[in-house]
């Protein structure tokens, strides 16, 4: 439960960075997007059982306040969620590695399933624009932010799981 | 009589007033003041030479607790400048927020056929394929879905979604939104878009009409979206191709969509939805 709460805090807190500050950073008109690192994160240190409520939560915010369809957060934060606990599963020993492979497919994926609804809404999109000015800086900037990212959600999770206590 | 009034006594009595006067008056007439220098200077140095030497003396005891009165008063002046310059701080950010308020102020004056909630911008869309912003007025401050947004410059977007404390607004750049405008000088109507990278493109202009850099776009008002007559911005460039219908021109938006703090929501405006009428 502690971990929830502690989990719940630290998004609300990265919400409100990402509205304010990192929306804003840009590199061409890619941006970083520090929600969906801050799931790669707190999914490679939560081992609670209770971690898709979380996912669900976490989603369940960015809905609110983000214009992506219902869906894009679902279906990628619990894709994120699925492969972090088969990372899990197989004792996992690089967790930097893991949150950079992680992070480079959840990006890739999100880029896929917003280009893909828009084309859908029939929009004219011209997918090598779309490639090289936002998919590929984003992509940069989540890589840049993953590292710094992971290293303050794992301090955050010391609180949520003390050493030596295992949720 | 005056074997009586002239004795040895008032004589030597009238002598000396005689002489302390005359002395006076050489003192006052500056007669005697090389005199009283040189009688003087060696007080005056002397004085000054033990005078210092106290000075000192009384500094060798003194000057640890002025060192520690000064390092209070020092660290208490250096506290008052830090709030100072806190307070500095806050009030320019004050005061480029009045001058934000100012300038919408005199926008909604100058055009008082419309109802106007100022309102801040606090935050902007995560995702960077979609150009959305967040501001702190929603549904308890009278906003409804598909009021249109502008500042003192010109089309902003209009609200897309609303909670009873905060809206967001679909910007004229996003890839989803389209605005029916003219443009002022040909006189000919056409459509603006968004697109993912957040340029706006006017599209649906009849190839023979002539279109020329620096026209301005303005609202048209057709399909009840958004009301006439505001600005969108100014042709940049124009695209005509052979074998098409239209063509299209990149438009330079008048609103700086990255620097936006502060909207007018038109609040006096029912967007119409055509939704249905569409086959």
């Amino acid at each position: 439960m502690i971990s929830l709460l502690i989990g719940f805090a630290g998004y609300a807190a990265t919400l409100m960075l990402q509205l304010s500050v990192f929306s804003q950073w840009k590199i061409l008109s890619g941006s970083a997007d520090l929600l969906l690192l801050f799931v790669v994160a707190w999914c490679l240190q939560d081992r609670s059982k209770n971690l898709w409520l979380l996912v669900l939560i976490m989603a369940g915010l960015t809905n609110l306040v983000s214009a992506l369809p219902f869906y894009i957060p679902m279906i990628v934060y619990f894709a994120i969620y699925f492969v972090m606990q088969q990372f899990h599963k197989r004792v996992w020993q690089t967790p930097l590695l893991g949150m950079l492979i992680v992070t480079f497919g959840a990006s890739l994926l999100q880029a896929v399933l917003t280009i893909g609804t828009i084309f859908i809404q029939r929009v004219d999109i011209d997918f090598s624009t779309a490639l090289v000015e936002i998919t590929l800086p984003s992509l940069l900037l989540n890589m840049l932010l993953a590292i710094p990212l992971h290293a303050i959600v794992r301090e955050l999770s010391y609180l949520a799981f003390p050493k030596g206590v295992e949720a | 009589m005056f074997s009586k009034i002239f004795t040895p006594k008032n004589l030597r009595n009238l002598v000396i007033i005689l002489v302390v006067a005359g002395i006076l008056f050489l003192a006052v007439s500056g007669y005697l003041t090389p005199i009283f220098s040189f009688s003087i200077s060696p007080f005056i140095s002397a004085q000054s030479w033990l005078s210092q030497r106290y000075l000192a003396f009384s500094d060798f005891f003194n000057s640890p607790r002025d060192m520690a009165t000064l390092r209070t008063e020092n660290a208490r002046l250096e506290s008052q400048v830090a709030m100072l310059q806190s307070e500095i701080v806050a009030l320019q950010e004050r005061m480029a927020q009045s001058d934000i308020l100012y300038t919408l102020l005199d926008f909604a004056r100058s055009n008082p056929e419309h109802e106007y909630i100022a309102a801040t911008v606090i935050g902007r869309e995560v995702s960077p394929y979609l150009q959305y912003i967040i501001i702190d007025k929603g549904s308890n401050d009278g906003l409804r879905h598909g009021m249109p947004v502008v500042t003192q410059q010109g089309l902003v977007g209009r609200i897309d979604a609303l909670i009873s404390d905060a809206a967001r607004i679909q910007l004229i750049t996003d890839a989803n939104s389209v605005v029916n405008v003219k443009l002022q000088t040909a006189q000919v109507e056409g459509l603006v878009r968004g697109s993912i990278t957040g340029e706006i493109i006017l599209d649906m202009v009849p190839v023979g009409i002539e279109v020329e850099v620096g026209d301005v776009v303005m609202t048209s008002g057709l399909g009840g979206t958004y009301p006439p007559n505001i600005f969108v911005g100014q042709i940049l460039t124009m695209q005509s191709r052979e074998n098409v219908l239209f063509q299209t021109s990149s438009i330079q938006p008048v609103v700086d969509f990255s620097s936006l703090s502060a909207v007018l929501v038109i609040k006096n405006f029912d967007a119409v939805n055509i939704a249905p009428l569409v086959p």
